[in-house]
């Protein structure tokens, strides 16, 4: 793996435009075995910076998608009973239902242990699920083992995966387990850095066309009382469609006819709101 | 190394803890921070926890290492709103002095920053000894102080520091709308409806439904099939009372309102009354105050689930909440304190909550706020406020 001083670096990936801010904090934490949590509004970019880190690193990912009613256990291994039931039944499959181990099958935290190579695990969303989940995921993540209790054994990292996790902010962490991260907050890019983020995903969108959005789509970010304000992803999707749509002209928007609106604006009120903010900045 | 820095972080509301503050040591040891922008983006990495203490991190880092003025985080902030209120104030010169108790020349020797604390000192003093003590010059007898603590710069989150120096980029403090100071403002009306989205009582996916697995596992000629069912409890009921008499109030009424009509769809029912300064007998489906009584007495046959949410500021004078004619409307008479009433609204209502718009290091200033937060849980009108009053609501019991 390289020792700490000349180990891989992080530095960015096609598909990314990288903050050096961020950079900086990914390769400590890499460097200091810490997990990263990682907030901001939606749409920033957090999933994708996982995505960006196994390409730069060139490491397999695991990604483990949280839900409110994820069980630590169902993350680590699954005993699957079911199939075991099956088997006994039916008993025509080359398991051996005496002998549990082959019933047992690692959930994506196990994997991530028993890999072959260090990999990057990403644990999205976490704040959807409930604190006790996050407490003891805590543990597990800091002993960097877990026990089967089915079959009385442990299971201990390989290789120390780097992992990324990622909130919404809907609820507030524990302090426990803040205490055991780095954090990092990404912030809402400027208008330079987006230009920069939409000409990675489209090289050859055409100037005019590229600043004309991007100044529109922050004018309509300072509408007042939107509640999901339209984020990166929101941006590149609607710069897709309005490059695809063989009537539109970039003067259009300058004039303030703005089409696809629900491509930016997902809820109904808000939906709402733009329509009337548009219709009265045209007066 | 930085131990006073980390000391200087602690001292301003940061918790940042001791181990972290030796990972960061670690961080330094192996080599990786080559420059004071590399410290201040691992330093806040490893220390701050939150972005709302982001800010306050921007502040310290530049006054420590640049000298940029630190703001006194325990002194009262005198800002535009408290500078307007002077203004006012100061048009009539003579009658500040009379009520301050010192002589005319001697006001005007004084700098805006002393006049306050002076005027707040004898605030402190009046309040003790005087019991009708809240009418204040020009206030109609409300609350002593201006909304300190506001940001009415609009949002500016920037995240590109490439290129410019930690300094810069600490003094551009690009995080101040996260900042949980200060009231609600318009600006972070996102911010509060998303913690309001958790006032939904919704269970998880782990009720077994034994009717549909049995239905089920018999359409699969016997193969085991498990339903579950996401255990359901009823949205809920809300009323919100607003104090919209008095200038002090009005930026809140309006940011309240709005806030709570968004989240409309997510509520079961939310009805809304208004009031002034407190609550007598009635309480009024129209800002006038004129043309709809809700009689407080009546609300003994609602839903005792219904959450209840008052938002005031709760200041005025110890009289109109205790006396029997406390009401400064000479129509409201009936013979019972204002103080009874409230009384009688805490137990017919469970969950409650009272949210003020004053920060809380000026409650202990005014009696009546002491009084109603003995009634009812007071809350902060800020995010910080609203995340505990409603997890406090959200609470089973």
């Amino acid at each position: 793996m390289g020792n700490q001083q000349t180990g891989p670096t992080f530095t960015g990936a096609s598909q990314y435009v990288l903050d050096e801010e961020l950079a900086n904090i990914v390769n400590i934490s890499m460097a200091l075995e810490m997990p990263l949590l990682l907030k901001g509004e939606p749409g920033t970019g957090k999933t994708m910076l996982a995505h960006a880190i196994t390409e730069s690193l060139g490491m397999p990912l695991i990604v483990l998608n949280v839900k409110s009613s994820l069980k630590l256990v169902e993350a680590l291994y699954q005993y699957d009973t079911l199939t075991r039931l099956n088997d006994s039944r039916f008993g025509d499959s080359s398991r051996d239902v005496s002998n549990i181990e082959d019933y047992i099958r690692m959930g994506k935290i196990g994997q991530a242990f028993v890999a072959e190579q260090k990999t990057v695990l990403l644990i999205d969303e976490i704040d959807k699920a409930d604190t006790d989940f996050q407490d003891d995921m805590l543990d597990v993540l800091d002993q960097m083992e877990f026990d089967i209790i089915e079959i009385d054994k442990t299971v201990s990292a390989r290789h120390r995966p780097v992992i990324v996790i990622t909130s919404n902010a809907k609820k507030d962490l524990s302090d426990p387990f803040l205490g055991r991260c780095n954090f990092h907050h990404i912030a809402f890019p400027e208008p330079d850095m987006m230009r920069q983020i939409v000409r990675v995903h489209f090289p050859d969108l055409d100037n005019e066309l590229l600043e004309v959005c991007v100044k529109t789509f922050y004018v309509m970010r300072e509408f007042p009382g939107i509640e999901k304000k339209p984020a990166t992803r929101e941006l590149i999707n609607w710069t897709r469609a309005l490059r695809q749509d063989p009537d539109f002209r970039p003067k259009d928007l300058v004039q303030g006819k703005i089409p696809y609106l629900g491509i930016l604006f997902k809820k109904s009120p808000d939906y709402q709101q733009a329509v009337q903010q548009i219709r009265r900045r045209r007066v | 190394m930085f131990v006073d820095f980390f000391y200087m972080l602690r001292d301003s509301g940061i918790p940042a803890s001791p181990t972290s503050f030796l990972r960061l040591h670690k961080a330094l040891k192996i080599g990786l921070i080559t420059g004071l922008n590399d410290f201040y983006t691992a330093a806040r990495a490893i220390l701050v926890k939150s972005e709302r203490y982001f800010d306050i991190y921007d502040q310290v880092f530049a006054h420590f290492f640049h000298g940029a003025e630190l703001p006194d985080f325990k002194a009262i902030d005198l800002d535009d709103a408290a500078r307007t209120l002077l203004d006012e104030w100061l048009k009539d010169p003579q009658a500040l002095a009379d009520a301050l108790g010192i002589s005319r020349e001697q006001m005007q020797s004084m700098s805006p920053e002393e006049l306050i604390k002076y005027f707040l000192d004898r605030l402190k003093e009046q309040t003790e000894a005087h019991h009708g003590g809240s009418r204040w010059i020009g206030t109609g007898g409300t609350s002593p102080v201006g909304h300190s603590g506001v940001h009415p710069g609009g949002m500016r989150v920037g995240g590109r520091s490439m290129g410019k120096s930690a300094i810069k980029v600490a003094l551009d403090r690009r995080y101040r709308d996260y900042s949980l100071e200060g009231p609600l403002t318009q600006a972070q009306m996102g911010e509060a409806l998303k913690r309001l989205r958790r006032m939904v009582p919704v269970g998880p996916r782990d009720n077994l439904n034994i009717e549909e697995t049995i239905e089920a596992t018999t359409r699969n000629a016997g193969e085991i099939e498990i339903v579950f069912d996401r255990s359901l409890r009823d949205r809920l009921k809300i009323i919100l009372m607003i104090d919209n008499g008095g200038w002090s109030m009005d930026p809140y009424v309006e940011v309240v309102q709005t806030l709570f009509n968004y989240a409309r769809s997510q509520f079961k029912d939310l009805k809304t009354f208004f009031f002034h300064n407190t609550v007598y007998d009635f309480v009024w489906e129209d800002p006038p105050r004129r043309h709809k009584p809700q009689r407080v007495q009546d609300f003994t046959t609602w839903d005792p689930e219904t959450r209840l949410i008052i938002v005031g500021d709760a200041s005025m004078a110890p009289y109109e909440l205790m006396a029997t004619d406390g009401s400064i409307h000479i129509e409201e008479r009936s013979g019972l304190p204002s103080i009874d009433r409230l009384n009688l609204l805490s137990e017919l209502f469970h969950h409650c909550a009272w949210f003020n718009p004053t920060p809380l290091r000026l409650w202990p200033m005014t009696r009546t706020i002491g009084i109603v937060n003995n009634i009812f849980p007071m809350f902060e009108l800020t995010l910080e406020g609203l995340d505990s009053a409603v997890t406090h609501l959200m609470s089973r019991n």
